[in-house]
């Protein structure tokens, strides 16, 4: 069967980065005529993400076409048998997949956080007609010796790396404008 | 010379090492505690890498000097390196650096000199450098291009 298509998506905290990668869901849903599926790893874990969910869900809410979410911390390749080359889906967002291997699941060794995370990911882009991935920037301030951060940098960087060198569109948000970092995609309405 | 930079783990050792030929190069890397000033007595090959020079600054961050001194004792520590590679355009002087400038202000005052002192000795070697690129994810982005030597 053919890999679906798989775009990465990233950008700074309140960069635009998830609106944008909705607005390419939704266009993209529309030229293929297929369905929209949303991957929410959020955990509500306290008032603050919470919050955050419901901010979320309300905009897909309001949004005029319909999605479907999946709410999943992790394993996300459990859910790949859902879908078929009808859909298109979106994971929002990487960094709380990795929060969720990091401290709900405890894995201590980076290789097989960044093995489940990939894994999961060519799981879905393999079922799907296209799957877009959301991510942050958290690379690029001062070098922490602290080996928490470093490690969670140290993961998310590679892979970042492997995502964007598998992807068909890698693009970096930036205030709200999308800069094209690698291939091209053609939606209409975008 | 060669900048080469873009945030931590985002693969710029790996671009380096693909594009250049590895088998006639000298790499010093500050990761590794290497000093990065040019060793005067060796036999040095045509290809020479610095990687870490963020933290190799870190070393040389001497908090009772001004900003501006520490600026320019860096760039002097560097010098012989573009001298070096100046003096025969065999030559190529590759320097990389990991961008830490987006972050939140660094809480300790010694961390925001460090931080500092590093954005600008980029600036000043980007102005250098006859070809400079961000390497995001393994993928470059060409900053700047021009003539060697220029």
């Amino acid at each position: 069967m053919e890999k679906g298509k798989l775009i990465f998506v990233t950008g700074g905290v309140r960069s635009g980065k998830s609106s944008y990668a909705e607005s390419m869901a939704v266009a993209w849903s529309k030229q293929l005529a297929s369905n929209l599926h949303y991957v929410a790893c959020g955990v509500p874990s306290d008032q603050e993400m919470t919050e955050r969910i419901a901010r979320h869900q309300e905009s897909r809410e309001n949004a005029l076409v319909s999605w479907e979410t999946w709410e999943c911390p992790y394993h996300l390749q459990d859910l790949a048998n859902h879908f078929s080359k009808q859909d298109i889906l979106l994971l929002d967002c990487v960094t709380t997949l990795l929060n969720n291997y990091l401290f709900a699941c405890r894995i201590e060794k980076p290789e097989q956080a960044l093995d489940y995370i990939l894994t999961d990911i060519a799981s879905l882009q393999e079922a799907a007609a296209g799957l877009i991935v959301v991510s942050n920037e958290v690379t690029q301030g001062i070098l922490d010796e602290e080996s928490l951060t470093k490690n969670y940098q140290y993961i998310l960087g590679n892979v970042h790396q492997k995502i964007v060198e598998h992807a068909d569109a890698a693009y970096l948000i930036e205030n709200g404008i999308p800069i094209r970092k690698k291939g091209a995609m053609a939606c209409k309405g975008l | 010379m060669h900048f080469v930079t873009g945030g931590a783990f985002n693969g710029k050792r790996k671009w380096v090492k693909n594009n250049y030929v590895m088998d006639q190069t000298l790499w010093l890397t500050a990761y590794a505690a290497d000093a990065l000033t040019k060793p005067s007595d060796a036999v040095i090959p045509s290809t020479v890498v610095l990687e870490g020079l963020e933290r190799w600054i870190q070393t040389q961050i001497d908090s009772a000097l001004v900003s501006d001194t520490l600026r320019q004792n860096v760039m002097n520590r560097i010098e012989p390196w573009l001298a070096w590679e100046e003096a025969d355009s065999y030559r190529q002087l590759v320097i990389i650096g990991t961008d830490m400038s987006k972050g939140i202000v660094p809480v300790d005052q010694q961390d925001r000199l460090w931080r500092d002192i590093t954005g600008w000795i980029y600036q000043d070697l980007v102005k250098r450098s006859e070809r400079a690129d961000v390497i995001w994810y393994g993928v470059e982005q060409t900053i700047k291009t021009s003539e060697k030597g220029r």
